[in-house]
């Protein structure tokens, strides 16, 4: 090591060591351990649900992978799969009728064999509405277990016998939970799961009847791709499919994705702070520094070992905050996970390093890009500072420099790869509010200066204030702002979007559905429905079809190949928005409107013509209208809509949407002994679910916010500490000539308060639009900001920076004003 | 009067055995070696802090008795300062520094005071400029302007001359005394200037915080008096 690098060494020790009881140092130090922790808290956490969210989705499965047949999975392949290290289990589902008494009914079988659930666990009751227990296992032979609304429309409990084909069993358990039911809503039939070897001995698996064979397959991520790839050029000659976790979308998927988004938010919030509160108090260090460093320069210091120490100075603090920062961090998200644990994601697979030591790294990144140009800065300090002080006066940043804090908020996007969009907003709206703060505060600095002229002592020494501070008003407006945003941003956030998240599946979602509704039970079943209370009832006919022929070229897509559900209707539905075209004018023929995601996946577009078969009938519309639909709105929503002219001429029946306020579902029973072919649907549970996953990502979203807080709170400090010591300066200059106490305090508010007026209607301003533009563009729903959030909020901020700047300084108010003649 | 302050190896007296008093119209200079005391003696006289022991009195005012408030209020009329580094604030204009200080003493039409004041300084071209457009000698005549506009009873300046060269410092030193002269205001200058300290009427020359010697100066005059130190030590 050369004699330079072991003097940078021990002078970057030494300065930390001295300098760290400084305030300036200590901010400094705060900004980099805040944004470590919530970095950390939020990378974390978010691989850790990602990991989770997979392990969800797998769970919606059942399986990590399901390859599907008409007949039984042939046992080359069973064998392959465990040859690969991977789990199997066979299923088989039929409809079927079963009795229990005198009463029968169709259900939904699955035969599972040893090791089903792979993914995911079975909830189970002792009896029709005993508590809910997980439980690992399969059905024993002889034995069956039953979903309540099928016990209870046989109106069986645990303990009555039941038969399937020649087999006789006993159902001894209440089926509360399958983990791959999800998804699947429109299950006609209530389920019986049973042995597998119960379901092959009962002769109803014989020719003609209409089962579906499955086989699951999990495993260890590698080893289920080698499979596929393995299992991939032998479906076809199989006349085997495949299902994978893509293609399980759920809502709960979904809440869950918007919670890490949300999560996200709050910790870029967070960055974007603790970046600001770093430069700033790295500004207030670098030029509380300057006499130090002209006194090591007339010492005979070079520029670069000055640098040199300051740089291993701040390298050390970083390694400082980063360990504390990371700590506080882990402990965070180790909450985070302790809130959701029996909540949506489940127990969470363990934390990995990776998010911290990324956390830490970009914690260096920040330093870099923020705290370092002050202090590069300072090289320039000229050694005749020892003797002028006039010198230097101001150094500010030089040009150059800027361009590393530019590139360190670029960074913050490509580091929340994959919630770049998001970063983008929340970045773009804090760059064009600081823009906006700038040149109101410039605007303001002004402003001020003219009212000046016009005025008294205590108003005179304020708004000179104000505007002797220019250059630090206008970054203690910004940073105030900024900071003020952010606070305001996650008010917004916790009192107001996740209400109306919350708020956005109304207290009426439907939340049964009755399907296979013939179209001269409709009127009967309709009165029925109203009878017994359903509420937003809406009927939609349905028919089946095949899509055989476009005009325009179809791309082929496994998922929406073949036949579909399509309906008519003659007006837009609700929860339906026109993106392209226009819907069917009220005596429109011939036409047909599609859901943007189908249209997209096949190819289709404005104007193209489809030809669809339905039995005998050939029939061809033209594509007039592109929506969006809302699938989380649990209305009947249907890809294909078809003028009345063209539907009414089809083979179909009647699907039924509605909400009972009763939710065991007990009333419908007569309704489905009077139309036996009407299955009820009731999807409750998954409503009741996504409401559950919101609470508590509310709940678990607050610990970040947490940091987000600290972080605002950092700022307000540092911006209103940048300039403590000029003002302490002045407060005892005017107390020499002569101005009291009451006098200084006037002032004081007075330029608070006009900064802080400034700051607070901008910021005010700035989250509400933020906020609208988050919920739009990444929850899917439209945010009204209301007055009282203007109103509290403007006057919160106010209060806030009023109060702060005040307590921050009282030592103004008590430095003798004798200090004035110590400084010369 | 004395001055003590508590320091890590007990207490440690700044000032102690002091015993003076100034008349009205009279001028003192103090002298002295640096650390001798010269700027707390300074600091005591003009109420800015409270001896530890013994008494101040200022215009009839008895020091001691009178909270920070009290004595804040009692220097904006009765006390005017000039720093050896002017101390005006950056973003007023030389009227506004001047207008400052009479708003803060509550004088009626300041504007036109510190413009008198002003142009007695020769400075009435310069009024609309900002410190940092004029030369160390006009910043400092802007000061002395700000310190005798509100037309005190006692004006205290500290090495009023310390940041200025040779000719501006006797143009600076020969306002001072104009000022004294012509509106009777007493002087005391805290300086290490012999040539400037022996235009006064009185030099006090201080050494380990305690008055030397008394001697008197080129003016010598007396009148009512404008403060005394007592040392009831």
């Amino acid at each position: 090591m050369s004699s330079r690098g072991m003097n940078a060494f021990a002078l970057s020790g030494r300065l930390l060591l001295r300098q760290g009881r400084s305030g300036a140092l200590g901010l400094l130090a705060a900004g980099l351990i805040v944004a470590t922790a919530a970095l950390v808290a939020v990378s974390q956490f978010t691989d850790r649900v990602g990991r989770a969210l997979e392990r969800e989705a797998g769970e919606a499965l059942a399986a990590d992978l399901i390859v599907t047949g008409r007949e039984r999975i042939d046992s080359e392949i069973i064998e392959q799969a465990r040859a690969m290290g991977l789990d199997t289990s066979e299923v088989i589902l039929m409809s079927t009728a079963v009795f229990v008494g005198d009463d029968s009914m169709l259900i939904d079988v699955k035969g599972v064999s040893e090791g089903y659930p792979l993914r995911g666990q079975l909830l189970l009751a002792d009896r029709l509405g005993g508590e809910e227990q997980p439980f690992v296992g399969i059905p024993e032979r002889g034995q069956a277990w039953m979903e309540p609304r099928g016990l209870r429309y046989l109106d069986a409990d645990t303990g009555d016998m039941t038969d399937l084909g020649t087999r006789e069993l006993t159902i001894s358990r209440s089926l509360v939970f399958e983990p791959d039911r999800g998804g699947s809503r429109f299950m006609l039939a209530p389920r019986m799961m049973v042995n597998l070897a119960d379901l092959l001995d009962s002769e109803l698996l014989g020719p003609g009847a209409r089962a579906r064979y499955r086989l699951l397959v999990a495993g260890a991520e590698g080893d289920v791709d080698a499979f596929r790839r393995w299992l991939d050029p032998r479906l076809d000659e199989a006349e085997l499919g495949t299902i994978t976790v893509r293609d399980a979308e759920d809502q709960t998927g979904l809440a869950l994705t918007q919670a890490r988004r949300f999560l996200g938010i709050a910790a870029l919030t967070t960055v974007i702070l603790a970046a600001v509160a770093i430069l700033l108090s790295a500004l207030r260090f670098a030029s509380a520094q300057r006499d130090l460093v002209a006194l090591l320069k007339s010492f005979g210091a070079t520029g670069n070992q000055v640098m040199a120490a300051l740089s291993l100075m701040l390298l050390w603090l970083v390694l400082v905050a980063v360990i504390i920062g990371g700590l506080a961090g882990l402990g965070a998200q180790a909450m985070i996970a302790e809130i959701l644990a029996d909540g949506p994601a489940g127990a969470l697979p363990p934390p990995r390093l990776a998010p911290v030591l990324g956390g830490g790294l970009f914690t260096l990144l920040l330093a870099a890009g923020f705290a370092l140009p002050p202090l590069i800065n300072l090289r320039q300090v000229p050694p005749m500072r020892i003797l002028n002080r006039s010198l230097d006066n101001r150094i500010g940043l030089s040009r150059l420099l800027w361009l590393l804090p530019i590139a360190g908020a670029l960074a913050i996007p490509v580091f929340q790869l994959g919630h770049t969009r998001l970063a983008l907003i929340v970045l773009g709206g804090s760059a064009v509010l600081a823009l906006a703060l700038a040149l109101f505060g410039w605007l303001a600095m002004i402003f001020t200066r003219l009212l000046s002229r016009r005025s008294t002592a205590a108003w005179r020494f304020g708004l000179a204030g104000l505007h002797r501070r220019r250059g630090a008003g206008i970054v203690q407006v910004t940073a105030l702002g900024l900071g003020l945003m952010a606070l305001l941003l996650l008010m917004i956030v916790r009192a107001e979007l996740l209400e109306q998240w919350r708020g956005s599946l109304p207290p009426d979602t439907p939340d049964h559905f009755l399907v296979n509704i013939q179209p001269d039970q409709v009127d009967a079943v309709q009165d029925e429905l109203i009878r017994v209370g359903a509420r937003n009832l809406q009927v939609r006919p349905m028919a089946n079809v095949n899509l055989v022929a476009s005009s325009g070229e179809l791309q082929r897509d496994e998922r929406m190949a073949g036949q579909i559900n399509l309906s008519w209707i003659d007006r837009l539905p609700p929860a339906n928005e026109v993106i392209a075209g226009e819907f069917f004018a009220p005596d429109a023929t011939g036409e047909v409107s599609l859901a943007d995601m189908w249209a997209q996946r096949l190819g289709v577009e404005l104007g193209d013509e489809l030809t669809f078969e339905s039995g005998a009938r050939r029939f061809t519309a033209t594509v007039t209208s592109i929506r969006e639909v809302d699938w989380n709105s649990f209305n009947v929503n249907f890809f294909v809509l078809l003028t009345p002219d063209a539907g009414e001429l089809l083979p179909h029946q009647y699907i039924a949407s509605f909400y009972l306020a009763d939710g065991d579902g007990s009333v419908l029973r007569p309704l489905s002994r009077t139309w036996p072919n009407v299955s009820v649907i009731d999807v409750g549970a998954i409503i009741a679910r996504i409401g559950e996953i919101i609470d508590r990502v509310s709940s678990a979203a607050q610990v970040v916010f947490l940091f987000t807080l600290l972080a605002g709170l950092v700022v307000l400090l540092a911006a209103l500490e940048a300039t403590r010591d000029e003002r302490r300066h002045e407060s005892a200059l005017i107390r020499t000539l002569g101005a009291d106490n009451p006098m200084v305090r006037r002032g004081l508010l007075i330029e608070y308060g006009i900064m802080a007026v400034i700051a607070a209607l901008l910021a005010t301003l700035g989250s509400a639009i933020t906020g609208w533009l988050l919920a739009r563009e990444l929850f899917d729903f439209a945010y009204q900001p209301s007055l009282r959030l203007f109103v509290t909020g403007f006057a919160a901020s106010v209060v806030l920076v009023v109060g702060s700047g005040w307590l921050g300084n009282r030592s103004v108010l008590s430095t003798p004003p004798v200090r004035i003649l110590r400084t010369g | 009067m004395g001055f003590s302050v508590q320091a890590p190896g007990g207490q440690l007296d700044i000032l102690k055995d002091i015993n003076l008093s100034l008349n009205e119209a009279e001028t003192l200079a103090i002298v002295g070696a640096s650390g001798s005391g010269k700027t707390t003696l300074l600091g005591l006289l003009a109420g800015l802090e409270r001896p530890t022991t013994g008494e101040v009195w200022l215009a009839g005012e008895h020091l001691n008795r009178l909270d920070e408030n009290a004595r804040a209020r009692l220097r904006r009329r009765r006390v005017g300062f000039v720093f050896q580094s002017f101390h005006l604030l950056p973003s007023l204009t030389a009227l506004e520094n001047v207008m400052l200080a009479l708003e803060i003493a509550g004088l009626d039409r300041p504007r036109e005071r510190a413009t008198r004041a002003l142009e007695q300084v020769g400075l009435s071209h310069r009024m609309a400029h900002y410190p940092r457009q004029m030369s160390g000698g006009e910043q400092q005549r802007v000061a002395i302007a700000r310190a005798f506009a509100g037309d005190p009873a006692v004006l205290f300046a500290d090495e009023p001359t310390g940041n200025l060269d040779r000719n501006t410092g006797e143009s600076v030193a020969r306002l001072l005394f104009d000022i004294n002269r012509e509106h009777g205001t007493a002087l005391v200058l805290v300086t290490h200037d012999l040539n400037l300290a022996r235009r006064c009427g009185r030099i006090e020359e201080i050494e380990d915080g305690s008055l030397v010697s008394g001697q008197d100066g080129a003016q010598g005059e007396t009148g009512r008096e404008r403060f005394r130190l007592v040392d009831k030590g």
